[in-house]
C-alpha cells in the first residue's frame, strides 16, 4: 500500500477531475493548492461515490450551488434560465462525481486492489459539514476554475 | 428515413449528452433509464444502434446486453457501452461481451460520433438543408468564381456534409468552365480540427479537379492556421477581392 503514501492518490484523484472539467464541461481548471477561508460556508452541492471491494473508500466533490448551476449549463449546452430546477444540477454534479470516482477506481483495480463502484449520492444545504473518520488514507484537492472553486477529497481503507 | 439510436442510462445528464451528440444528424433519437426499460423498448422500435450505460439501478447494462443477445431478433443490434471505469479489467470485461466499441466516460459528444460512425452511416439532419438546399447555403458563383462560404461555427456534420456536396459540385464546375474556388472563412473566428479537416478536404478536391484554390478569412485567422503544418502552405487572402485578384 506504499503507493497510497507517497500522493498518488491525490495526483489520481486531481488527474480524474481535471480529465471531466476538460473533456464533459470544457471548463478550464487548475489546482490550486489552499482551501480558502470560508469555502464551507453557505449553500454548497457535495456529490459522492463509494468503493467497496479489496479496498473501501469514497470520493466526494464539492462545489457551491452557482457554480454547479454553471457545470450544468456546460454540461447540457444550457442557458441558466433553461435549468429548471435543482434535479438537473443534482443530475449533473453526480455524474461528474461518478465520473470521477470511476477514474480512481480504474486505478485503483490497476493496482490490484478489485472494488465496486456505487451509484451517485447527492448531499446539498447550507452550513453542513460531512465528518469521516476512521479511513487509512485521506487525500483532497481544490480546484480553480475562473472565480469558483471545486474540492475532490478521497478516503480509503483496505480490508 | 431516420436513424433509430437508443440510449439506455439511468442519468439524464448522459442522455441529453448523448442527445446533443446527435443533433446534427438524421437521428430519431430514444431513451430508457435501465434495462428492464431498455430491452422493451429496444423490442418494440428495432433500434439500428444502442448506446448503454453499464451502471443502472433494476437491470444493469451487462445484463440488458445478456438478455439482448439471447434474443434472436435483437442480437444483432450494434451495441456501443459506455462506462465511468477504464481499468483493464473492465475494459476486457466489456470486450469478452461482444459489444461494437465502448466510451469511457468523460467523453465528448465528437467522439462518440466517431465511434458511432465506424458502425452504421451517419447523415446530416434534412433540416440542416442537405441536398440542392443545402448546395445553395454552402455555394455561391461570383462571376467565375465558385465561393464556398463556410458558417461561423464548424464541426464534424459540417464537414460531413460539404464533403457530400462537394463531388457534385466540383463536377459541375469543371463541367461549366469554373476553374477558381475560393473558401469563405469571413464568419470564422478561430479554428478547430474540424476547419482544418475542412480546409485540407477543400484544398485537395480542388488539386485533383485542377482548381485553382484560395482561402479568405480574417487576418488573425489566417496567422493561426499558418501555424498548423496541414495548412501552413494554403494561400490565405484577408479579402474575397484579394484573392480573385491574385487568381486573375
Amino acid at each position: 500500500m506504499t503507493d497510497f503514501d507517497d500522493g498518488k492518490l491525490k495526483d489520481v484523484a486531481l488527474r480524474a477531475a481535471l480529465d471531466v472539467f476538460d473533456t464533459m464541461l470544457s471548463m478550464d481548471a487548475r489546482e490550486t493548492k489552499k482551501v480558502p477561508e470560508g469555502f464551507f460556508n453557505g449553500s454548497k452541492i457535495v456529490g459522492s461515490v463509494s468503493f467497496t471491494g479489496d479496498v473501501m473508500g469514497c470520493s466526494r466533490i464539492y462545489v457551491n450551488h452557482d457554480f454547479a448551476k454553471e457545470m450544468t449549463c456546460a454540461m447540457l449546452g444550457m442557458e441558466p434560465d433553461e435549468i429548471e430546477g435543482d434535479e438537473e444540477i443534482h443530475d449533473v454534479i453526480g455524474e461528474v462525481s461518478n465520473m470521477i470516482g470511476g477514474g480512481v477506481k480504474s486505478h485503483l483495480c490497476d493496482m490490484g486492489f478489485p472494488c465496486q463502484l456505487s451509484i451517485p449520492n447527492i448531499t446539498s444545504g447550507t452550513n453542513f459539514t460531512i465528518e469521516t473518520r476512521q479511513w487509512a488514507w485521506h487525500e483532497h484537492c481544490c480546484l480553480q476554475c475562473a472565480q469558483h472553486l471545486a474540492m475532490v477529497e478521497i478516503f480509503l481503507k483496505t480490508k | 428515413m431516420s436513424l433509430k439510436v437508443l440510449t439506455v442510462d439511468d442519468s439524464k445528464t448522459i442522455r441529453m449528452v448523448v442527445k446533443r451528440a446527435f443533433k446534427d444528424y438524421d437521428v430519431e433519437l430514444h431513451e430508457a433509464e435501465n434495462g428492464v426499460e431498455g430491452l422493451a423498448l429496444a423490442s418494440k422500435i428495432k433500434p439500428d444502434l444502442i448506446v448503454l450505460d453499464i451502471t443502472m439501478p433494476v437491470m444493469n447494462g451487462i445484463e440488458m446486453l445478456e438478455k439482448l443477445k439471447a434474443e434472436a431478433s435483437l442480437k444483432d443490434i450494434p451495441v456501443i457501452m459506455l462506462t465511468a471505469e477504464s481499468g483493464k479489467d473492465n475494459v476486457m470485461k466489456i470486450v469478452k461481451m461482444g459489444v461494437n466499441d465502448y466510451m469511457v466516460k468523460p467523453f465528448k459528444g465528437d467522439q462518440l460520433i466517431e465511434r458511432v460512425e465506424k458502425i452504421v452511416k451517419l447523415q446530416p439532419s434534412s433540416g440542416d438543408g442537405a441536398g440542392e438546399g443545402g448546395a445553395a447555403k454552402y455555394f455561391a458563383l461570383d462571376q467565375d468564381v465558385q465561393l464556398l462560404n463556410v458558417p461561423d461555427k464548424v464541426g464534424r456534420p459540417v464537414v460531413v456534409e460539404i464533403e457530400n456536396l462537394l463531388a457534385a459540385k466540383m463536377k459541375e464546375m469543371v463541367g461549366a468552365g469554373v476553374k477558381k474556388l475560393i473558401l469563405n472563412l469571413g464568419k470564422n473566428s478561430q479554428t478547430n480540427m474540424s476547419l482544418i479537416k475542412l480546409i485540407v478536404l477543400v484544398a485537395q478536391r480542388c488539386q485533383s479537379s485542377g482548381v485553382s484554390f484560395r482561402v479568405t478569412g480574417q487576418q488573425s485567422l489566417g496567422d493561426e492556421l499558418k501555424g498548423f503544418q496541414e495548412t501552413s502552405a494554403i494561400p490565405f487572402d484577408a479579402s474575397i477581392d484579394q484573392a480573385k485578384a491574385a487568381m486573375a
